[in-house]
């Protein structure tokens, strides 16, 4: 999948975590407020990020607060 | 049997799983769910040059586990207003650390099976409370299953530092304590796991005598945990050895150290594979027959075209490989896996080669039915079960060609298919990635099943020349005996109360502890086991009567009655020889009740064969029905059964 474009990495969490993020301003909403959010879709994240190339820095994504956040992180 | 042969392309389960939830249609459409893990297996099956991918690894590992992100969403009352019937699973999960990662993978393997998870996660690190605690939320959900996750933390937490072995000694004895404690206040069945050993914490030690010494000393911590099964018939203990061994890395160092996630995700996915398949056993749903296909399955060569002698299960490098699979099949035949045939060749020429080819480790008799001819595959499997007088959802069908495989999957969805292909060495490797057959306990009658449907052959040539139904019964000579189980019957009348659908008729399953607690109680219970015998042969144990006394009453609470001997009067002899017994123990009155389950339908009116009448009807729970028999007169018991031998064991104290 594309997780070379905001939208491309948004529409890859809805398909694989069945998160709702339609609307770009989903990426800079608190993971909180996302609904359907817990904390194990940070754990979630860590393997599809992998799955698709994209070795993260654990401890940071962890911390993210927002999907824009965890984006940067994936594309460094 | 051809090779090369690809599947048809188009969407695959799992995007249509997707394109499910994009449409909020996924709670909707749970019934479908199971048939679109499914039909990945189809996607991803056979696919041998990508290598050994283990119990739980490749595409369809990848696959289960992005269905497992996305079903973890489902909301499982949502599920349950849509579809009532869906079995659901209550599960405990706890552990040293971070387990809910098990969850998802879980969620998906159930889901496999069409149970839906009710998942009761407890906190980190708290399992000793979580468990023993009757008043934690682990506890009082009642769980259909608890886990409790262990990992090298469990072990290392209590360790100080700088330590040696001698320290991991003092707390693997301290940890196995504690989990003996807890193995006892559990009141149901129980899941732990042996830990495996990390270099992490070999390699902190630099010397290779103390690196041994840690071997030894965790190796004896898991040995210990495994030994705890043998005393507690509800504990299972999964060992993660083989696992790790098929898949490995045990554990993520990151999501470790940063999430204490301890173990790690392809691990987990192994684990809740063995966790789903052991649920299926205690819910009945255990696999009893693996129908094979033959050619390039269990052996090398294409019968119709090389002939006998252009086959090869033997001898060759590739011949070898089928020799250890037919092999690994033989096992699952001498554990009361009932193996069938189904090939497109001609009957005559498969004989031959099944009598007398010397390549061959399995024989015609390890069979109990061999279809070789050129029918369509999903009306051999349809047949087989009713000839075996097993549901289609209990046939395994493993074979190389997608296209036949595809045929079954749509003609006989209920079965479950394992894709082989054309690397025989794999074929084993891919038969046991999913414990089919896994049960709890094996007993002398799971060793002798094969032999029994050879018997049942015998009876039905009987049948099909005696001139009625009464005079094939006469001449079968059916003998039974009744008393309260025996010490070593337990495991196997347990086994029978969760294997029995379709004579089942209350649905109730119990485990061997509870058995043994109603036979500690003769005074107040009354639990019986039924054997039975004929001219072809004796049966075992075939049947189990459950009840209670409450004063001059009995209430029969369940009678059970495996479906290989249905059909005989054995089920109405039991009952009258009951009825007579309890009347001479001075008692004045039976009760009964029927409760209907998707099963039993075909029992609904056996009370009243026996001379029942109908209490009330429709009971506030389960449409249940209630009987009573006043015992001033005892029914006729059929006439060709004779009863060898009928105690209730009132009177008697502990008959084990």
């Amino acid at each position: 999948m594309h997780i070379t474009s905001l939208e491309g990495f948004l529409s890859l969490v809805r398909d694989e975590l069945g998160l709702d993020t339609a609307g770009v301003e989903a990426a800079d909403a608190d993971l909180a407020d996302l609904p359907g959010w817990d904390s194990l879709n940070l754990l979630r994240m860590v393997v599809l990020l992998e799955e698709h190339g994209r070795p993260v820095p654990v401890h940071r994504l962890l911390q993210a607060r927002t999907l824009q956040e965890i984006y940067t992180f994936a594309k460094e | 049997m051809t090779t090369g042969q690809r599947e048809p392309v188009g969407p695959t389960g799992l995007d249509r799983l997707r394109d499910l939830r994009s449409r909020g249609l996924l709670e909707t459409s749970y019934d479908q769910v199971a048939g679109l893990l499914a039909e990945e297996t189809l996607t991803h099956g056979g696919d041998g040059v990508s290598g050994a991918d283990g119990a739980y690894g490749g595409p369809y590992g990848a696959a289960l586990q992005r269905a497992g992100r996305l079903l973890a969403t489902l909301d499982p009352d949502a599920v349950l207003t849509r579809h009532p019937g869906t079995p659901v699973l209550t599960v405990a999960v706890t552990g040293q650390s971070t387990v809910a990662p098990v969850v998802d993978p879980l969620t998906a393997e159930l889901a496999r099976h069409g149970m839906l998870l009710r998942p009761v996660v407890g906190d980190h690190g708290a399992w000793l409370r979580d468990l023993g605690d009757p008043g934690s939320p682990l506890r009082t959900a009642d769980p259909d299953l608890t886990l409790c996750l262990l990992d090298a933390e469990t072990v290392f937490a209590q360790v100080p530092v700088p330590w040696r072995p001698s320290d991991v000694e003092r707390a693997a004895d301290e940890v196995l304590k504690r989990l003996a404690s807890i193995v006892d206040a559990v009141p149901g069945p129980l899941v732990l796991n042996t830990v495996p050993l990390l270099r992490r914490h070999t390699h902190q030690l630099v010397d290779h005598l103390s690196r041994a010494r840690l071997s030894v000393v965790w190796r004896e911590f898991n040995t210990r945990l495994l030994r705890l099964a043998e005393r507690t018939p509800r504990l299972v203990v999964v060992d993660l050895e083989p696992l790790v061994c098929a898949g490995g890395p045990a554990v993520d160092e990151r999501l470790a150290c940063y999430a204490k996630a301890q173990l790690s995700a392809g691990l987990l996915a192994g684990y809740a594979r063995e966790v789903a398949h052991l649920a299926r056993a205690l819910r009945g749903m255990t696999r009893k027959c693996l129908v094979l296909d033959l050619d390039q399955t269990l052996w090398d060569g294409v019968l119709a075209d090389d002939g006998p002698d252009g086959i090869a299960a033997a001898g060759t490098l590739r011949g070898e490989a089928f020799h250890g699979f037919q092999q690994g099949v033989k096992q699952f035949g001498a554990q009361g896996v009932l193996l069938a045939v189904s090939s497109k060749n001609d009957r005559e020429a498969v004989l031959g080669v099944l009598r007398g080819h010397p390549d061959m480790v399995l024989r015609e008799r390890d069979f109990v039915r061999i279809d070789a001819d050129w029918r369509p595959k999903d009306r051999a499997l349809a047949e087989t079960a009713e000839d075996l007088g097993i549901a289609a959802d209990a046939l395994v069908f493993a074979d190389d060609s997608p296209v036949e495989r595809a045929q079954v999957r749509h003609g006989v969805p209920e079965a479950a298919v394992v894709a082989l292909d054309e690397e025989p060495a794999l074929h084993l490797t891919r038969l046991l990635a999913d414990g089919w057959f896994d049960t709890l306990r094996l007993t002398d009658e799971d060793r002798a099943r094969t032999d029994a449907y050879h018997s049942e052959r015998g009876r039905r040539a009987l049948r099909e020349n005696a001139g009625s139904h009464e005079d094939f019964l006469r001449g079968l000579d059916v003998a039974v005996s009744l008393s309260p189980p025996l010490g070593h019957e337990f495991a196997r009348l347990a086994q029978l109360t969760q294997r029995t659908n379709r004579f089942n008729l209350t649905g109730a399953r119990m485990g061997e502890d509870e058995l043994r607690e109603r036979a500690a109680d003769p005074g107040r219970h009354l639990l019986l086991a039924a054997r039975s015998s004929d001219r072809f042969g004796d049966d075992g144990l075939v049947g189990a009567v459950l009840g209670h006394y409450d004063g001059d009453l009995l209430h029969l609470d369940n009678v059970w009655l495996s479906c290989r001997v249905l059909a005989r009067g054995i089920e109405q002899a039991c009952v009258a020889a009951v009825l007579a017994a309890a009347r001479d123990e001075g008692l004045t009155a039976v009760h009964a009740v029927y409760r209907p389950t998707a099963r039993n339908e075909r029992a609904r009116d056996f009370y009243r064969s026996c001379g029942f009448t109908i209490a009330t009807h429709g009971g506030l729970e389960h449409d249940e029905i209630t009987f009573g028999y006043v015992l001033d007169t005892v029914p006729q018991a059929p006439a060709h059964v004779r009863i060898d031998g009928i105690e209730l064991g009132r009177r008697a104290g502990a008959h084990h």
